[in-house]
């Protein structure tokens, strides 16, 4: 044989083979070593078990005999086939079918309890059995249920009752007995089942458990890397799709609890309207102990748009609206929201100064009542007491120049209805009138003719003079000449309404004595500032002069003193009829409370008034002006008042300036409480029932409250209304349903756009 | 010189009685791996070296020899503990002598049977490893070559891939507790032409770990496995397909002791041969009960008697696609029969060592033979299969039942999924490992089926009668590689002349005549009703 025979070829299984006998080739052995060049296929075996001595010898035994020996097989450990009760165990005979067995998919299921009763349930089985009649397939099936319906804790009794629906003795009996054999148990469950995995992986190497789910195997392109990437980014896409479907599908079902709260909340509101409810009681009656529960302890929030929804928080989180007041004196300018941190500060303490004095519960249930009617624009929550976050720069991408809400001012809405007044068109002395008033300043103690006040940056009030034919005249008068009883009583008694200017369109040029009787028959108005004579420090800030504005010469107003602009409208007669009224309840108040200053008696008379007022003057209320602090003359009480005022005196001073326009449209001298602390216990009731008396006048209050939460969409909204229903003599409940309804829209619109924002809804 | 005081611990080794089969008395070297302390004697769980682990028992302490004791290796010890399998089967001295066998130097046994002191464990593994490498004949251990390849491969997967195939490269550099482990398993040789294939580059590479052939399973897949297990303990997951693992890294001490001391099952009463993941409950019952037909496991013979006044079952709870005499086959979705597919695995693994029951049994379908008498249709044995195989696997587990072992029935099986192959138009092979038993049966299967196609050739026109390889695997539905091992096996391969031919002796024509009268048991393809599914075009399997 040549070398190169040996060099086989490999063994292709293409090619045939010749089959021979080994008789047929005689020369075979020579070739024999040629074998080794086709190469040896593995047995298939693991190494180390190939080797085992039995596997060897029954190996070798098969090629050198060819056949087994019995002596030769592997050996295994015995099996026996004797079970003496086979045939009672496994009962009945089988005939096989000539077909062949096809099961039905589903034809298994059958209700049969998985548990199998033993012996030990066997004895309990034949005791209960005495007393009644329980078949072991009950019994098991007790078992079962109670056995799959407790986890890792076991069903309770009550569960089990529900589970089972039983007699009770059966039912206790079995309970009890399932209960501590379920405790002696060794296994997890009194159904034997294999061990399941646990998701964390921490069954991973568990011999026990078993039959482990497969994770789905990315069906993805083999030659493409990135595939698996994609796919996983698919993956992630989708659930955050899915993710925000769930949270529109959140926003959608809570926009319509919020509409069905609106609908309720009308409802209440024509509900009381009907049976008179206009001070409140009887809703308090109703709600006391439900607000117990549901009020959140949060102040009477002027509901905040979205954006601002952070600082909202911090505001509002506490019970004491430090900042609510609108007429709270501050040291800071109004947006100073850079110092808004130094203020929160302060508030523990300032908190601690206020809380005895604020009687709790009535603050509740004001609350509650004020709550009742606000509509927040994107449904965020005055969280009751979660705690203050700082707002979120980074929702805010004007940063510290946004602008922000302050707690406690009230925005309104530009008044356009004073263009569109009647008035517009009178000329001469009694346009002049309309929109001015005869002003005093207390120091010097003269009359400065005819001014118009304004407010000015931060609150300050300025005040343009305008220049008429009767300056001269009434440069003379002295300002006390018009109420010489006051002199006697309060000599800084702020308000006094003027008459209409409907009824006094008379000759275009007046005299001097027919205007002072105008004056003091209040036709006319008139203001002077009160003189601050029990207070010194307000004489150091006197001199400070004012921000002039316009042409107007500067006036300093020594003491705050609001102006409110407003308009007549119709009524008069029924308004002078309260103006009466209140300056009588006014006097007794004043004498009873001699060193109140403020506009309380207002208050106290808003029960009598409110009766009278109808929807028109309600509206006339709400789209008054509301003027914010001055605070300039007394910064030592200015944080007295910083600290003190409540909500309650914030809502009857609110109140008793849109009263007080509503009557007359007249200069109000504002409440500028240099004694809150007196002024709030007194106050507080009468503003309560103040507030609630206007909210239930007509469903003006809607835009009154609407007004409160200014420049929220909704509110935009119900100013334009309310102004073009200026004209509208009454306003009928529906046509306020309906404004509130519209109303909605524009709410829901923004809470739209602020959905992608609403990061803190995410739930999962 | 060791008396009784001495403590007998988990890892010694010591000859132990045991009967052979022809009931005389031997001494086979065992290994402790459980000592159980019942009141009055102790009981000892051995595992008889070069033995397979069905016959590991329990036995009294007079069966040990106590004057040969051997105490554990300090090594085997921390594996022991760890779960990793020092003490397995595959113990030094035998890996010794298979070193040895397999022309692996001398000089690296001993080192390696000695134990390696562990702080110095590294270092020494390492020079062992160039050690082995140079002694070794096979240039397939670690070398420069697999390591200049490991430096290009990283680079291509994200690191933490790259960490692991630098391991698979250089296993004996990244040696951790289980540094011993794969210091043995690296030194068992693997047999010329097979390295150098596995080897090949990536793709095969990554191949190679899918593929759990043989050729691969020991030398890649294991210290693949290694490297996973140290890899800040996060266990990793077995492959997703297959049914069997060769890969015992993960064994711990408990899977390699039977828990089940016995099975009741219909008439039957069955020692299990291994562990298998019953309710833990149950393990230490003395007889676990088994309903026959549905294969439900119940604690007492109380138990059983309910559960068969609820179980209707007479039959396997699927389709019978075959019927001839009283065998039947039915087949069972392994996702559609949850229940009766994993009791029947539970069964199962109580006989096969390497099943894996890791994952659930969707991917499956099982085949159940059973034999019918009046009191319904009883399983024989079973085998499953893999809904859609890669590797050309027609079997995945195969199980003769002990009471029915040796009777022919394995057979059967093996010919029935053949024939099942046969109607799909593929050839197919068992999934690996085989076991000892499953060897010994497709051999004896692929020969006569081989013999029977090679005798039955007729000559024609007087020429000699001729086949190719692949023309026996068409007919047969046996894969390629299995034909040609047999036929080496067989020793019919010989070079004639200038090429291969068959040859058939006297003997084999004589055994393969003698076993075929022996064998009556035979599928019959007429009675088998069958279509197959693609089920590559189904969603899910």
């Amino acid at each position: 044989m040549s070398k190169l025979s040996f060099r086989a070829r490999a063994l292709d299984a293409a090619k045939p083979l010749p089959i021979y006998r080994n008789k047929d080739l005689p020369d075979l052995t020579d070739c024999v070593s040629i074998n080794r060049a086709v190469p040896q296929m593995p047995t298939g075996m693991e190494k180390e078990e190939e080797s085992e001595h039995h596997l060897q010898r029954a190996i070798s035994a098969q090629q050198v005999f060819r056949e087994k020996k019995e002596s030769m097989v592997i050996p295994v450990p015995e099996a026996e086939s004797n079970i003496t009760y086979y045939d009672r165990l496994y009962k009945g005979e089988f005939r096989i079918p000539k077909q062949l067995i096809h099961i039905q998919p589903l034809g298994l299921d059958n209700e049969l309890p998985d548990y199998d009763m033993d012996s030990e349930d066997e004895t309990l089985l034949n005791r209960l059995n005495r007393k009644m009649e329980l078949k072991p397939v009950q019994f098991e099936t007790m078992m079962d249920r109670l056995e799959k319906a407790s986890t890792n804790q076991l069903v309770t009794l009550q569960e089990a009752k529900l589970l089972l629906n039983e007699d009770d003795y059966l039912l206790k009996s079995v309970y009890d007995y399932w209960v501590r054999k379920r405790k002696n148990c060794r296994g997890p469950s009194l159904i034997p089942q294999i061990k399941q995995e646990k998701r964390d992986g921490s069954t991973n190497n568990d011999a026990y458990v078993a039959f482990r789910r497969r994770t789905e195997k990315m069906q993805t392109r083999k030659n493409r890397k990135n595939d698996e990437v994609s796919y996983e980014k698919m993956l992630k896409l989708r659930r955050e799709f899915s993710r925000t479907m769930s949270i529109l599908e959140m926003i959608k079902k809570r926009e319509k609890s919020k509409r069905e709260l609106l609908h309720l909340t009308l409802e209440v509101f024509e509900k009381r309207y009907q049976i008179g409810d206009f001070s409140g009681e009887i809703l308090n009656e109703v709600t006391v102990p439900l607000a117990e529960k549901t009020i959140y302890p949060a102040p009477i929030s002027l509901p905040m748009s979205n954006r601002h929804k952070a600082e909202s928080k911090i505001k509002s989180h506490k019970p004491v609206p430090k900042h609510l007041h609108p007429f709270t004196v501050k040291p800071e300018p109004h947006f100073d929201f850079v110092h808004s941190h130094k203020k929160y500060n302060k508030r523990p303490k300032l908190d601690t100064f206020r809380q005895p004095v604020r009687p709790e519960r009535q603050q509740t249930i004001n609350k509650a009542d004020i709550k009742q009617y606000d509509f927040h624009s994107s449904g965020e929550e005055d969280y009751p007491l979660s705690p203050a976050s700082e707002p979120d720069e980074e929702n805010d991408p004007d940063g510290i120049f946004a602008f922000r809400r302050k707690a406690g001012c009230s925005y309104h809405a530009p008044l356009v209805d004073q263009s569109c007044t009647p008035h517009w068109q009178q000329t001469g002395q009694d346009r002049l009138w309309q929109r001015n008033c005869l002003t005093a300043l207390s120091v010097p103690r003269r009359c400065i003719a005819v001014a118009r006040g304004r407010v000015g940056r931060g609150g300050r009030v300025v005040l343009d003079r305008t220049s008429s034919d009767l300056d001269r005249a009434l440069r003379h008068l002295d300002p006390d000449m018009f109420y010489p009883s006051a002199d006697s009583i309060v000599p800084d008694l702020p308000v006094h309404t003027n008459t209409n200017s409907h009824n006094s369109k008379s000759s275009p040029q007046r005299s001097l004595t027919q205007l002072l009787s105008d004056i003091q028959a209040c036709r006319w108005k008139f203001f002077r500032p009160r003189p601050l004579q029990e207070n010194s420090r307000g004489e150091d800030k006197k001199g400070t002069p004012q921000v002039e504005k316009g042409g107007a010469a500067p006036l300093s107003s020594s003491v705050s003193g609001g102006f409110t602009e407003e308009q007549f409208h119709s009524h008069q007669q029924q308004l002078v009829q309260m103006h009466k009224q209140l300056q009588q309840q006014e006097l007794q108040q004043n004498s009873t409370a001699p060193e109140l200053h403020t506009h309380v008696p207002n208050a106290v008379s808003s029960d009598c008034m409110s009766k009278t007022l109808d929807s028109a003057s309600a509206h006339f209320a709400a789209s008054a002006v509301v003027n914010t602090p001055n605070n300039e003359n007394r910064p030592q009480i200015a944080s007295v008042n910083g600290v003190l005022p409540n909500s309650g005196s914030f809502r009857q001073a609110k109140l008793n300036r849109s009263g007080g326009g509503g009557e007359s449209g007249s200069l109000v001298r504002m409440t500028n409480s240099s004694n809150p602390q007196l002024a709030v216990p007194q106050s507080l009731p009468h503003g309560h029932g103040h507030l609630s008396t206007v909210s239930a006048v007509s469903p003006a209050h809607t835009h009154h409250s609407a007004r409160l939460c200014a420049p929220s969409p909704s509110a935009l909204k119900l100013a334009s209304v309310a102004s073009s229903l200026d004209r509208v003599p009454k306003v009928t409940p529906t046509s306020a349903i309906d404004i509130a309804r519209e109303n909605h829209e524009p709410e829901r619109l923004a809470l739209n756009g602020l959905s992608e924002t609403t990061v803190a809804m995410e739930v999962t | 010189m060791a008396d009784h005081s001495v403590e007998i611990t988990e890892g010694c080794r010591l000859p132990v009685l045991r009967k052979n089969q022809e009931n005389e008395d031997e001494w086979p070297l065992a290994e402790i791996l459980s000592v159980r302390d019942t009141p009055g004697k102790k009981l000892y769980y051995v595992h008889y070296i070069d033995f397979n682990k069905r016959l590991d028992e329990w036995v009294t302490p007079d069966r040990l020899d106590m004057k040969k004791l051997q105490f554990p290796k300090k090594e085997a010890k921390t594996p022991m503990k760890n779960g990793l399998p020092g003490s397995r089967p595959s113990s030094p001295e035998r890996e010794v002598k298979k070193s040895l066998d397999l022309h692996v130097q001398s000089a690296s046994a001993p080192s390696r049977g000695k134990t390696l002191p562990t702080p110095k464990r590294k270092a020494e593994s390492v020079s062992l490893a160039t050690q082995v490498t140079a002694a070794t004949p096979v240039p397939s251990l670690p070398s420069s070559a697999e390591a200049s390849q490991a430096s290009v491969y990283p680079a291509m997967r994200d690191t933490s891939f790259s960490i692991k195939s630098r391991d698979e490269h250089e296993p004996l550099t990244s040696l951790t507790t289980n540094g011993t482990t794969s210091i043995q398993r690296h030194l068992i040789p693997p047999q010329p032409g097979r390295k150098r294939k596995s080897c090949g580059g990536t793709d095969e590479m990554v191949k190679m770990f899918q593929n759990n052939s043989p050729r691969c399973s020991t030398i890649y897949l294991l210290p693949g496995e290694d490297s996973q297990d140290s890899s800040d303990g996060i266990p990793s997951a077995p492959r997703m397909t297959g049914s069997l693992v060769s890969d015992r890294s993960h064994d711990d001490i408990v899977t390699r002791m039977k828990n089940i001391d016995c099975i009741e099952l219909g008439r039957h009463r069955l020692k299990p041969w291994y562990f298998s993941p019953y309710p833990q409950e149950l393990t230490s019952l003395p007889i676990l009960y088994l309903c026959e037909f549905c294969l439900k496991y119940l604690k007492s013979l109380k138990c059983l008697q309910r559960h068969l006044t609820k179980c209707n079952l007479r039959h396997p709870p699927g389709n019978e696609i075959y019927r001839k005499g009283t065998i039947s086959f039915f087949e069972i979705d392994g996702r559609k029969n949850k229940a009766y597919s994993q009791n029947l695995c539970l069964l199962a693994k109580c006989f096969l060592d390497h099943k894996t029951l890791y994952y659930d049994t969707d991917p499956f379908l099982f085949y159940v033979m059973t034999e019918y008498d009046s009191k319904g249709f009883h399983i024989v044995g079973y085998f499953s299969k893999e809904k859609e195989s890669t590797e050309d696997y027609n079997v995945a587990c195969i199980l003769t039942l002990p009471p029915y072992q040796r009777r022919g029935y394995g057979k059967l099986l093996i010919e029935f999924s053949y024939e099942l192959s046969k109607v799909e138009g593929k050839t197919g092979t068992p999934e690996k490992p085989l076991s000892d038993l499953g060897l010994l049966s497709y051999r004896s299967y692929w020969s006569q089926t081989i013999l029977e196609i090679l005798m039955d050739l007729k000559s024609e026109n007087g020429e000699r009668p001729q086949i190719t390889i692949n023309e026996i695997s068409e007919i047969t539905s046996v894969k390629k590689e299995d034909v040609i091992s047999t036929l080496q096996y067989l020793n019919l391969i010989n070079y004639y002349k200038g090429q291969y031919i068959l040859t058939l002796s006297e003997d084999i024509v004589d055994g393969h005549e003698r076993a075929m009268q022996k064998r009556h048991l035979r599928i019959d393809p007429k009675c088998l009703h069958f279509t197959p599914k693609d089920w590559s075009k189904r969603g899910k399997w």
